[in-house]
């Protein structure tokens, strides 16, 4: 069970590419690359989850944070392909009418 | 108390031969094989430390004749960065999560008295001996 | 003759039995004599000093090589010895920490978990497993003099000590506010106030609230982002989802809840879950939401208590004993 995470950045906009699982034991390695690009004002980050296969609440709470931070420095913060497993968690905790979601992939949305 | 052996750390040669005086003067004073490898072991811990966090500092090592009993002391000091928080580096399992102070604890139970004095950007005292038995 | 001088003693005549006849039984009593030896705290650098000793003393004209090579190592084995002794210290200190956490599940237990109601309409049954020793989870019933029934049920994210402090902190100020206890929404939209000031940003908690009235049999609720529920439908046979909308608690200043309400017939039921519940995984997989409700109807002949015992004796086997996240799974029953 693990967690790989891959950065590009281009001018104002970073993105992390996410593939494996986002759970209790590598959420912190996700905060510790997402949170820092999130406080800088102007800036725009680009996660993406096509292919995230698991999220648990742990993980939920990285986006939460992330998105604190985000409004407190005026950055952007987006979450794209996500699978509609993991969808379904942004849903039910009502996550996905506060957080900038797109494209998300596969089944019912 | 004579100054036997002072070796300023600046290289790993220098760990070397701050060992190499451990190992001497504690054969001399007649400690057995095992607490001569362990003596040894703690001057390169501390010797380590020097060259890794602090860049350059002492090793001195001296012998100790307190009412019959013998005792071999290492005071290991540097004007480096200093620590933080001595209660965490002095706590198991810090060292793996890497950092400052590296193997201090382990360095405490391979002597017989410990003590460590250090005050941000202005270094680290280390004194720590062992008792012939 | 001093400790040391007896251990060489006997490592000496076991190895110099071994050196004679090779043997398993020899081989045996060495292995018995290593047991002793880490009983008594020796560490492996006094272990091999111990074994040069015993060969220096059989082999008096041993090779200077030999002798040289024994020096290198127990120089090696110092290493050896350091791990050795930061295991002990650390086995010491994990032993200390789980009195301590012990004592604090306890404390937990008494704090959170309050008497089950006992109401003639209701059969109420509840089970709550921590994953670790503290639970995360938390669920509360309280009766009132009009015989209703409030049923909370909480998940911290997060397991263990933080979601455990976060969910007493939750108890109290479910405690402090009384008179928003009839209205589910006000609830929320109050608790969500004391989270989103007093929890670390990265935390959030997900809430499930409602209220049954006894009189009407009418069930008012409202979901902070919480796992949705399941209502059963007994005439239909027939299970739905008890759907809400509403964001988890903590994120935003002013979220809005939303009230819904169910009435329910004789054998209605309304089950009530952690993701726990539903994130458990087995060896197959996940287990989906379908599986919980096939393993509620096929035990529906037994009380509320009967089944989510039965439920969750399941699914700890089907996870192999092993839980991934804290559990709690409630029903009630719509009696007479």
């Amino acid at each position: 069970m693990n967690l790989q995470i891959k950065q590009e950045d281009q001018d104002n906009i970073h993105e992390l590419s996410l593939s494996g699982e986002v759970d209790a034991f590598t959420a912190p390695q996700l905060r510790e690359k997402l949170m820092p690009l999130t406080e800088k004002e102007g800036e725009t980050i680009v996660v993406k989850l096509a292919n995230v296969n698991y999220m648990d609440s742990t993980g939920l709470g990285v986006f939460v944070g992330a998105l604190k931070s985000s409004k407190q420095n005026n950055s952007t913060l987006k979450l794209t392909g996500m699978t509609s497993r993991v969808h379904r968690l942004f849903e039910i905790t009502g996550l996905d009418e506060v957080i900038d979601i797109e494209d998300v992939k596969g089944g019912s949305v | 108390m004579n100054i036997q052996s002072c070796v300023e750390v600046r290289n790993e040669w220098d760990i070397v031969k701050a060992r190499q005086e451990g190992r001497n003067i504690a054969k001399e004073l007649g400690f057995g094989s095992v607490d001569q490898a362990r003596i040894t072991t703690a001057i390169s811990e501390l010797a380590r430390n020097i060259y890794l966090y602090a860049g350059k500092g002492r090793i001195e090592i001296s012998n100790l004749d307190s009412s019959g009993k013998i005792g071999l002391r290492i005071i290991a000091s540097d004007d480096g960065p200093g620590i933080k928080d001595i209660r965490k580096v002095m706590e198991d399992g810090f060292t793996t999560s890497g950092g400052l102070g590296a193997g201090l604890p382990g360095v405490k139970r391979l002597m017989d008295e410990f003590s460590i004095d250090s005050k941000e950007n202005e270094g680290t005292e280390i004194i720590t001996t062992k008792w012939l038995r | 003759m001093d400790d040391r001088e007896i251990q060489l003693r006997r490592y000496k005549s076991i190895l110099s039995k071994y050196l004679d006849d090779q043997s398993e039984q020899t081989l045996y009593k060495g292995q018995q004599f290593s047991r002793k030896m880490i009983e008594q705290k020796i560490s492996p650098e006094e272990a091999v000093s111990l074994h040069v000793s015993a060969m220096e003393s059989l082999y008096p004209d041993m090779p200077q090589e030999f002798k040289n090579s024994y020096a290198f190592l127990l120089e090696m084995m110092i290493g050896y010895g350091f791990a050795y002794r930061e295991h002990q210290s650390l086995r010491s200190r994990q032993q200390q920490l789980e009195t301590e956490i012990e004592i604090a599940a306890n404390m937990q237990q008494t704090l959170l978990m309050g008497e089950m109601p006992t109401v003639e309409s209701l059969d109420i049954g509840a089970v709550s497993k921590p994953a670790k020793k503290m639970n995360g989870d938390y669920y509360h019933f309280v009766q009132d003099e009009n015989d209703c029934v409030s049923v909370a049920i909480a998940d911290v994210i997060g397991k263990g000590i933080p979601a455990a402090l976060c969910m007493s902190m939750i108890k109290y100020a479910m405690d402090s506010a009384p008179e928003q206890r009839m209205q589910p929404s006000a609830m929320l939209g109050n608790l969500n106030r004391v989270v989103e000031q007093n929890v670390d940003p990265n935390m959030f908690i997900t809430m499930f609230y409602g209220l049954y009235d006894s009189f009407n049999h009418r069930f008012y609720y409202s979901g902070a982002g919480h796992e949705p529920g399941f209502f059963y439908n007994a005439e239909n046979d027939d299970f739905g989802e008890l759907y809400t909308k509403g964001l988890v608690l903590g994120v935003s200043k002013k979220p809005n809840y939303r009230e819904y309400s169910k009435d329910l017939q004789k054998g209605d039921m309304i089950v009530l879950l952690s993701d726990g519940v539903t994130e458990c995984r087995s060896s197959k997989g996940f287990i989906e939401r379908d599986e919980i409700v096939a393993m509620i109807r096929s035990n529906l002949h037994l009380s509320a208590q009967e089944i989510v015992n039965t439920v969750y004796r399941e699914l700890e086997k089907m996870q192999e004993f092993e839980l991934r996240d804290d559990f709690t799974l409630l029903i009630l029953r719509r009696k007479v």
